[in-house]
C-alpha cells in the first residue's frame, strides 16, 4: 500500500492524530503542517494567498513515487486542487468533508463560518457528541492554555484567512476541472457534520468521475478523531482494494 | 484649539430584545428593524444639528460605519457632501474613509477631490483602517488590512499630486490609467488625518506628518501615543510637531448645573456599551498581531467600555458637567497630551434634538471662547509634552476604546 500524504484540516493539532496512528501501521503516513500554520516556511509563505499556492507547494516538494492522497476539510480542498493539477500523480484520493467547491446558490452558504464562530460553536456544529471533543486547538480553546498556544492558534486562523477568506472557503475555478479527477476517490462525511453538511459532500462526490460516497453515522466533521476505528477500517480497506 | 461637532447618526429604535438576540447593534443586525420614515426624519434632524453647530462656530466631523443601527452614516464622503451643502463656514473633517474596506481607492480620491472643490477647500481628509467588525460587511480580507491601507493611501496621494496619466500595478490595486479629475482645491491636497494607536500606524503617521487622532482613549494612553509620534517625527528630521498634529475625541454634554448635565449626559453611555460581538468579529483573523489578539481574547482591550459613568467623567473621556467644569477638563487634556483638535461627540442614542441644541448653544457661548486659544502659543510654553522636556520612555498602547 506504500505511502499516504494526509493534508490536515483547520483547527486540528499537528501530527498523526486519531485514526492516522493505526493507518501508520500499514503504510507510511505523512501529515505535513501547511506553510503558515507553524512551519519553517511560514515567513516565505506570507506572500501565498490561495489554496492553489499550497497545491503547487505540495506538488513540487513531493517526489514522483506512487502514493495515496488524502485531505480533511481545508486539507481536502488542497487535495482537490492538487488532483486537478496532476490527476495521475496519485494512486487514490480520499476526501473527508472537504471545503473548496461551492455548489449552492449565491444566497445559500455551503459551509459554516469557521472564521467567525466561537470555538464552542464550532465544537457544537462539528461533533456528534461535543462533550468528547479532542485534538482541536482554537483561540481560547481549550481553556487554560498558555498565551503562546493561543498566539499560535490566532496565527493559524490568520493563515487560513489568507488562503480562504474570499471567496469564502472555495475556489470558483475549481469546479470546472473536477472531471479530470479520474483516480479512485473516496468521499467520507459524518452524519452529524454541520460545518460541511453531508449533502454537500455527497453532491461533490457526484461531480467526481470515480468517487464513492460513504456517510459514517454518529460522527461530525472529524470522523478520524470521533470514530477512529470505523474511519481506519474504511480507509484501510479502500486503499488496500484500490492498490491490488 | 479647534472644536468639531460630531454625531454617529444612530438609529435608536431597535427593540432591546432584538439587540440582545443579535449580540449588539452592529454588522449582523437584520434590517427589518429599520423604519424608512423614522430614518428619514433622523437624517434631517442630524443634518439640522450640523447646520446649527456650523452657525455656532464649530467645525464638523462625519464618519461612516456599515450594517449598523448605531450609525446611519454609510459613507463619510456622502455625509460630507450633505454637510458641505448645509453649511458655509466650518471645516468638514471626513474621519474617515476605511480604505481597506473600499473596493476602489481611485473613487475615494475622486470623491475627496470633489468635496474639496465644491466646498472651496473646507475638507480635512481622514483615512482609517476600518473597525474590526466591519471586516464582515465589507468582506475584505482582514489579513491584508494594514497593507491595503498603506497601498491605497500611496495610490490616492499620487493620484492627487501627479499631473499626468500614470499606471498603478500594485499588490492589491491595479489601474492602467490614472488621472483624477477634479484635482483637490487645497494644494497639494487636503490635510490628512489618521486615527489609531498601533505602533506601526502611529510611526507611519508621524513620518508622513499627518494629524493623529485618538478616539476615546484615556488621557495617559493618548499622551503615550502622541509621545511616540513626536519622537518618531523628530527622529525623522521633522520640526517639533505642534498641537495641530494631534486630535482627541470625547463625548460631551454641558448644562447649567452639574446635576442637569449628568442626568442628560448619561444618555451618551449608549455609545460605550460593552461590545457583545463574537471574538472572531472583535478580533478578525490577522487584523491584530497574535499577541494583541490574545490581549483581545483575555479582555485586555477595550478597557474604556468597562468604566463606570462616574469614572469616565473623572477621566475626561466623557466631558460632562457645567461649562466651567468641562473647560477645566479640556485644559487638562491639552496640558496632558498637547491635542490641538477636539472632536466632540455631542449626541448618542436617544438624546433629543433639544438636548443637543441646548448643549451646543451653551458650549459655544461659555466653553468655546475659553478653550479656543489653547495651543496657539505652544512654542512659548513649557508644557510637559514638549520634546525637549519629555523624557518618558516610549511604550506600546493597547486599544482602549475597542469597538
Amino acid at each position: 500500500m506504500n505511502s499516504l500524504l494526509f493534508l490536515h484540516d483547520a483547527d486540528v493539532l499537528p501530527g498523526p492524530v486519531g485514526a492516522l496512528r493505526p493507518l501508520a501501521h500499514d503504510l507510511h503516513v505523512d501529515v505535513p503542517r501547511h506553510p503558515g500554520f507553524g512551519t519553517d516556511l511560514d515567513e516565505a509563505a506570507t506572500a501565498w494567498d490561495s489554496v492553489g499556492d499550497l497545491a503547487q507547494h505540495y506538488l513540487t516538494t513531493t517526489d514522483d513515487t506512487p502514493r495515496h492522497l488524502a485531505g480533511a476539510g481545508f486539507g481536502g480542498w488542497i487535495a482537490l486542487e492538487m488532483a486537478v493539477r496532476a490527476p495521475h500523480r496519485f494512486t487514490t484520493l480520499t476526501l473527508v468533508s472537504p471545503y473548496g467547491v461551492k455548489l449552492s446558490g449565491p444566497t445559500e452558504p455551503d459551509f459554516a463560518d469557521i472564521l467567525l464562530l466561537d470555538p464552542t460553536e464550532i465544537v457544537e456544529l462539528g461533533w456528534a457528541d461535543p462533550t468528547t471533543c479532542h485534538d482541536l486547538r482554537m483561540p481560547g480553546y481549550p481553556a487554560g492554555l498558555p498565551d503562546s498556544d493561543y498566539e499560535r492558534a490566532f496565527a493559524d486562523r490568520a493563515a487560513l484567512a489568507r488562503y480562504a477568506w474570499k471567496p469564502f472557503l472555495h475556489d470558483p475555478r475549481l469546479r470546472r476541472w473536477l472531471h479530470l479527477i479520474t483516480i479512485p476517490t473516496l468521499v467520507i462525511a459524518g452524519s452529524h457534520n454541520r460545518l460541511v453538511p453531508p449533502r454537500h459532500s455527497a453532491a461533490l462526490a457526484d461531480l467526481l468521475p470515480a468517487a464513492r460516497y460513504v456517510e459514517l453515522p454518529h460522527t461530525g466533521h472529524y470522523p478520524y478523531l470521533e470514530r477512529p476505528d470505523e474511519f481506519h477500517r474504511l480507509v484501510r480497506s479502500f486503499l488496500k482494494g484500490e492498490t491490488r | 484649539m479647534r472644536l468639531y461637532h460630531f454625531t454617529e447618526m444612530p438609529y435608536p429604535f431597535v427593540p432591546p430584545e432584538a439587540e440582545h438576540a443579535h449580540r449588539g447593534l452592529k454588522y449582523f443586525m437584520p434590517n427589518r428593524y429599520y423604519d424608512p420614515v423614522l430614518g428619514h426624519q433622523l437624517y434631517q434632524r442630524y443634518l439640522d444639528e450640523y447646520e446649527l453647530a456650523d452657525e455656532l462656530g464649530f467645525d464638523l466631523m462625519v464618519n461612516e460605519h456599515h450594517q449598523s443601527a448605531s450609525t446611519l452614516q454609510v459613507s463619510a464622503t456622502l455625509s460630507a457632501a450633505s454637510v458641505v451643502h448645509r453649511t458655509r463656514r466650518g471645516r468638514v473633517l471626513v474621519l474617515g474613509t476605511p480604505l481597506p474596506h473600499r473596493e476602489s481607492p481611485i473613487r475615494v480620491a475622486e470623491e475627496i477631490a470633489y468635496l474639496d472643490a465644491v466646498s472651496g477647500g473646507r475638507i480635512d481628509c481622514g483615512f482609517v483602517r476600518g473597525v474590526q467588525g466591519e471586516t464582515f460587511p465589507s468582506n475584505q480580507n482582514p489579513v491584508h488590512n494594514m497593507d491595503m491601507f498603506i497601498e491605497a493611501h500611496d495610490l490616492i496621494t499620487q493620484a492627487w499630486t501627479r499631473d499626468d496619466v500614470f499606471s498603478w500595478e500594485g499588490t492589491h490595486y491595479h489601474y492602467r490609467y490614472v488621472s483624477v479629475w477634479p484635482r483637490p482645491y487645497q494644494r497639494p491636497h487636503p490635510p490628512i488625518w489618521i486615527s489609531g494607536t498601533s505602533t506601526r500606524l502611529v510611526e507611519w503617521t508621524a513620518r508622513h506628518g499627518y494629524t493623529l487622532c485618538n478616539l476615546l482613549g484615556t488621557y495617559d494612553d493618548t499622551a503615550t501615543s502622541f509621545r511616540l509620534y513626536r519622537r518618531t517625527a523628530t527622529a525623522a528630521g521633522h520640526p517639533e510637531p505642534g498641537p495641530d498634529r494631534f486630535a482627541y475625541m470625547a463625548l460631551c454634554h454641558v448644562a447649567p448645573t452639574e446635576q442637569q448635565a449628568r442626568d442628560i449626559g448619561r444618555k451618551l453611555m449608549y455609545y460605550l456599551k460593552p461590545g457583545r460581538l463574537r471574538l472572531g468579529a472583535a478580533s478578525p483573523p490577522g487584523y491584530f498581531p497574535p499577541a494583541s489578539a490574545v490581549a483581545a481574547l483575555q479582555g485586555r482591550l477595550g478597557a474604556v467600555r468597562r468604566m463606570s459613568y462616574e469614572d469616565l467623567i473623572d477621566a475626561g473621556i466623557l466631558l460632562v458637567g457645567t461649562p466651567d467644569q468641562v473647560t477645566a477638563q479640556i485644559r487638562r487634556l491639552y496640558e496632558h497630551t498637547g491635542a490641538g483638535h477636539l472632536i466632540l461627540m455631542n449626541h448618542a442614542g436617544d438624546m433629543t434634538s433639544n438636548e443637543v441644541r441646548d448643549h451646543l448653544t451653551l458650549f459655544a457661548r461659555e466653553v468655546m471662547p475659553a478653550v479656543t486659544p489653547l495651543g496657539t502659543d505652544w512654542r512659548d510654553q513649557d508644557t510637559t509634552w514638549r520634546v525637549d522636556r519629555d523624557h518618558t520612555p516610549v511604550r506600546a498602547v493597547l486599544s482602549s476604546a475597542l469597538s
